[in-house]
């Protein structure tokens, strides 16, 4: 089978050619097809649980992203050029497409309640005009700092800072819809410093950087590790052939995944940057050997016939390894990671086709020139370069103190184990830009001045509806007997109207079903009355009694008690130290209360029954803003949720939040028949997290697993399989010691990395291995052979290392982090399992000799 | 300019008499007496009235509330389309039952407006200043419901159609207000202004109030169904008019701060 491929290869140079141009071709065609998608949300499935939760409570609170704009003078915003400037910034910002024009919250566009003399209450714009006076740009601060629920959220305690918030449509209008309010900004009369924050913001504008990273950093890379092959080979006709190969597979895999209807995520683009190094790495493998092989008195077919034959295994090994550490991704339940990890996996067996069938085509179809030019200048670090001196002295400086050395790797790992230990699992979307990034700046000046610009939300919800309708129905169950004994039958009638109420329930969500009901129901009462018999009226005026109080009942959170609760709960939130503030319906409520009165602060409580609440609702309702209050309650009181601005956006942060929130209900039970639940992006990034964190243990297991059993079915030896496992467990070990000792965040970059550390670092370990054994069975000891070890098959590992490491380190430079963590972890995972393959396999190789090899002769020093 | 709406209104009450009478006249012009015919057949007919309305207040995301409350007006008489009062009183939803709400409508000064949340127990008069604020919290202003004083608007006669006279409204003051123009239907037939359409700064339509049927009831022309729809979020109100009557000699004394507390119910009561 094997050869079938290699003689076709070497037949039909030109056909494989045209199959490659072919696939290219047919491939390439999709890429136009591309879609970017860098939501998080879409880390998790659409019908994931928490995620269903989070668009219900979107949709039923009207609750929309956020783009948050700050607007910073350090000698205090309240001043008439400021305010102008604010004040056209956000009229601007209202013609914007797609954003919710209505629901902008900003100095220039809230509502001010107030007292306009005694017994009179104000509802007006808080700044419908800028002031042209300072003492005019004073009152707006005054009115803005009496307002607890605009103080703190549009304008900064310190009076130095405002903000507008931008509700936007869809998260992925968010670049565009910034670069629109930066031209407005742009055209401001103003010495004010602007700042643009908010997740959306931070999303989308990765996904647009990303893009240029995909078009950037890869080439980049490859033009690199371009340059690097042509220093070890010396031969342009003969590089060429990995990178057309690596090409060629990154063209295939984008394209299958793209036709396929695959949006890119933020892992997937970084698919070609995974996949350049595995591509290329086989190839190495191949050439490096075939140039050492390739002579004049040779054919370059025998040359690499020869050389197919003894790496053909080796290499079918280290890309099934490579492709079993990725596709065992697909175990994680984030299903942009799944598709990540299968489409490598499907890039790492297409490169090895490839390389089996590729490379010898286009080598046979050099010319005799090229090939005997060749044959002459390479390889051009040969048995007296700089390289390889360096690895034969490794080679024997390893064998002559094994002791301290295997001392000093086994003090490693205990360091690095002590290391893993100190992981800090924690995200945050803006911790993908660099520190200097406008992003980061602004929402690090934004968050000093504001409680928070992350959003998450606690929703509390009623679910008693079964035991008011059983309450409902024996309160008018008796109603109807009472009638009935007086000789009045109401029952067809009754359940006539009863039908027709719950036939005319638009919105059949559970909690505000029963609500409706009886809110339709009160209305056909109400109707009913006017053409009832004398005789039935009194009944009818009690079933609707009965109904309306009823109705009044379910309004839960409209009652005094389920105020206090949600005013508690805030009041200890606020220790936590991470939640800036809280919004929510009690706030609303008791600021207007506190406005029909005279406005002093002792006002500023719960009045004392639902009818008060409600009224002192209803005046607020008649403001320019009524729809705000349906951002906290519904409007059937059923549903009420807390807006928590959190200054920082890390999980970390968010989790202790969640837990404090728990622990504080085992003290403070919620009311009877309210569920309590999280939404908010902040909630959703934590969720996803905990999957990822969890699938990944799985998943590294998973393969781990599995390459361990094709370690000892390719060796046919437990020993040796074991071997082959440790300088991968090693370098995974190692890498994550280092990310605990620095306090890097364990992100999803860096979840993903030991996929990329398994598939890779276990190659040498397959190659080295593999090539002793020849050895061994070629010069008969393992003394005779380990030098041997130190020329060829060392410098082919090392050259691999080096070409990966030093190729990728333009990734160094990238404006986004997890571009910065792949580049510096390829080039740790190089060097740690290069340096483990090469150094610790000879000691333990030299321990275990008897038990390894079969020497024909043995003579230890 | 005043004088001149005045002189303007008293030319239209003798062209409105010919009106009735009933022959066919040709396509008015003047725009200032389509629309201040208009502002009289929306806002003045009979000399007092009183109605039960009920609003659907349907959001964007489709949640409903009700709002019902009997109104009684009547017109001050002292001048043509001049001052009126006005007494609102909530029935439902049941916990704001009682919650009265009276204005004084000038057509000269600001309104004067007062409350009562008898949950609260406490009257409160609302400052006069912006009229365009929710009407408790429905799609509908407070100045839709009270009407807004024609000279605050620039008239512009944009089209006479076969049904309808369309006039633009540009507000003298745009700082005032949230729309840059709106544009009235108001129907040849019989006057009513059946569509008003606001354009933002953007240049959108966002706003939209229409009567959706219109009742002869004792001889006047009446909106009995009127929607006010919020382009932006997709919510809407509907205001059903019913029990309606017209010229039941109302008392002067209801109109009083008295009755916030103590609502005159025999003039409240369906009839």
């Amino acid at each position: 089978m094997k050869q079938s491929l290699f003689n076709f290869a070497f037949q039909h140079p030109k056909r494989v050619f045209l199959l490659m141009i072919v696939a290219v071709i047919v491939f390439a065609a999709m890429l136009p097809k591309i879609i970017i998608d860098t939501d998080p949300e879409n880390m998790l499935p659409s019908d994931q649980a928490d995620r269903v939760f989070h668009d219900e409570v979107k949709k039923k609170f009207g609750i929309n992203d956020l783009i948050v704009v700050g607007m910073v003078n350090e000698q205090g915003i309240y001043n008439p050029r400021s305010l102008a400037a604010l004040h056209k910034l956000a009229n601007e910002i209202l013609k914007i497409e797609g954003i919710v024009p209505q629901d902008v919250l900003s100095i220039a566009t809230v509502d001010n309640i107030s007292q306009d003399g005694p017994g009179t209450i104000r509802f007006q714009w808080m700044m419908n005009q800028a002031p042209k006076t300072t003492e005019a740009a004073k009152e707006i601060q005054n009115a803005v700092e009496r307002l607890p629920f605009l103080n703190n959220t549009i304008a900064s305690p310190d009076g130095l800072a405002t903000a507008i918030y931008i509700p936007i449509i869809h998260k992925d209008q968010s670049y565009r819809i910034v670069a629109e309010v930066e031209d407005i900004i742009d055209t401001l009369d103003s010495d004010d410093q602007f700042y643009i924050s908010g997740l959306p913001v931070a999303e989308d504008t990765f996904g647009v950087e990303m893009f240029l990273q995909m078009a950037t950093s890869a080439p980049v890379a490859g033009l690199l590790v371009f340059l690097l092959l042509w220093y070890f080979f010396r031969s342009l006709s003969l590089i060429a052939s990995p990178m057309i190969l690596a090409m060629v597979t990154i063209i295939c895999t984008m394209g299958l995944l793209i036709g396929m209807g695959y949006t890119v995520h933020i892992m997937s683009s970084m698919i070609m940057i995974f996949l350049m190094p595995i591509a290329v790495v086989d190839s190495v493998h191949l050439l490096s050997e075939f140039s050492d092989r390739y002579h004049k008195d040779t054919t370059p077919q025998a040359a690499m016939q020869e050389v197919l034959d003894h790496l053909f295994t080796p290499m079918l090994y280290t890309s099934l390894t490579s492709a079993a550490g990725f596709a065992a991704l697909a175990l994680t339940p984030i299903p942009p990671v799944q598709v990540f990890g299968l489409f490598i996996a499907f890039g790492v067996m297409l490169a090895f086709l490839l390389t089996i069938i590729f490379i010898p085509a286009y080598v046979v179809s050099l010319s005799p020139q090229r090939l005997s030019k060749l044959a002459e200048t390479t390889p051009h670090d040969d048995n007296h370069g700089p390289l390889t001196s360096s690895l034969k002295a490794l080679g024997r400086g390893s064998l002559a103190w094994p002791k301290t050395l295997l001392i000093v790797f086994l003090g490693i790992t205990a360091v690095s184990i002590t290391g893993v230990t100190k992981i800090v699992i924690n995200d945050n979307p803006f911790q993908w830009f660099q520190e200097s990034h406008r992003l980061r700046v602004a929402d690090k000046i934004l968050n000093q001045h504001f409680a928070g610009t992350y959003n998450a939300f606690i929703v509390l919800d009623q679910h008693n509806e079964a035991e008011l309708t059983a309450q409902f129905n024996k309160n008018t169950d008796d109603i109807l007997a009472q009638a009935q004994a007086d000789g009045v039958d109401l029952t067809t009638l009754w359940q006539q109207l009863k039908q027709d109420s719950t036939d005319s329930i638009k919105n059949k969500d559970a909690n505000s079903e029963f609500p409706q009901f009886l809110q339709n129901l009160a209305l056909k009462l109400d109707d009913q009355l006017f053409e009832a018999d004398e005789n039935q009226t009194m009944y009818l005026e009690a079933l609707l009694a009965a109904t309306e109080r009823q109705l009044n009942t379910s309004k839960f959170f409209q009652q005094p008690e389920a105020l206090a609760y949600i005013e508690a709960l805030q009041q200890a939130l606020l220790t936590t130290g991470i939640v800036g503030k809280s919004n929510s319906v009690t706030d609303v409520v008791k600021t207007v209360y506190r406005e029909l009165n005279e406005g002093t602060a002792d006002q500023y409580r719960i009045p004392d029954s639902s009818a008060a609440v409600a009224q002192t609702l209803l005046s607020y309702q008649s403001s320019h803003r009524p729809q705000d209050l349906w951002r906290l309650v519904t409007p059937d009181q059923r549903s009420a949720s807390i807006w928590l601005q959190l200054k920082s956006g890390d999980n970390v942060d968010t989790t202790q939040v969640i837990d404090f929130v728990d622990d504080y209900l085992l003290s403070h039970p919620l009311p009877p028949g309210v569920e309590m639940d999280w939404a908010g992006l902040t909630y959703i990034n934590v969720v996803w997290q905990e999957a990822m964190v969890k699938g990944m243990v799985g998943s590294l297991l998973g393969a781990f697993v599995v390459v361990f059993i094709m370690m000892i079915a390719l060796f046919r030896s437990i020993l040796f399989g074991l071997l082959a496992m440790i300088p991968l467990s090693a370098t995974i070990l190692f890498i994550y010691g280092i990310v605990g000792w620095i306090g890097k965040d364990y992100d999803m970059p860096v979840a993903i990395l030991s996929a990329l550390s398994l598939g890779l670092s276990v190659d040498f370990a397959i190659h080295f291995i593999q090539r002793m054994r020849e050895m061994v069975d070629k010069h008969g000891s393992f003394a005779a052979a380990i030098p041997l070890m130190f020329e060829e098959p060392a410098r082919a590992i090392s050259r691999n290392a080096i070409v990966i490491a030093v190729g990728f380190l333009p990734l160094l430079l990238s404006p986004l982090v997890p571009y910065n963590t792949v580049g510096m972890f390829l080039a740790a995972i190089m060097i740690i399992s290069c340096l483990t393959t090469l150094m610790i396999l000879p000691i333990l190789m030299a321990y275990m000799k008897r038990f390894l090899f079969n020497e024909s002769q043995d003579s230890p020093q | 300019m005043n004088n001149v709406t005045k002189l303007l209104n008293l030319t239209f009450l003798l062209t409105a008499v010919s009106t009735v009478v009933g022959t066919a006249v040709a396509d008015e012009t003047d725009v200032e007496l389509i629309v201040s015919k208009a502002n009289h057949i929306a806002f003045y007919q009979a000399n007092d009235g009183r109605a039960e309305s009920r609003m659907l207040i349907t959001d964007g995301g489709g949640n409903k509330q009700v709002r019902q409350f009997t109104v009684l007006r009547k017109d001050r008489g002292e001048q043509v389309d001049g001052d009126q009062d006005f007494l609102v009183l909530f029935s439902r939803p049941a916990d704001v039952r009682n919650t009265m709400f009276r204005v004084i409508k000038h057509i000269d000064s600001d309104d004067d407006r007062w409350m009562y949340l008898p949950g609260l127990d406490l009257v409160k008069r609302i400052s006069s200043g912006d009229k365009r604020t929710s009407f408790f919290g429905s799609h509908f202003f407070y100045e839709d419901i009270s009407g807004r004083r024609l000279d605050a608007d620039r008239h512009e006669l944009l089209e006479t159609t076969d049904q309808h006279y369309v006039v633009k409204n540009t507000p003298l003051d745009p700082d005032s207000v949230e729309f840059i123009h709106y544009t009235v239907w108001i129907d040849k037939s019989n006057w009513m202004p059946t569509k008003t359409e606001y354009t933002d700064a953007a240049g959108k339509i966002y706003r939209r109030i229409e009567a959706l049927q219109i009742k002869d009831i004792d001889g006047y022309a009446t909106a009995t169904r009127m929607q006010a729809s919020d382009l932006r979020s997709g919510g809407s109100t509907l205001t059903e008019m019913r029990y309606i009557q017209y010229n039941v000699n109302l008392p002067d004394d209801i109109f009083s701060e008295r009755s916030l507390r103590n609502p005159p119910r025999q003039w409240f009561k369906r009839s």
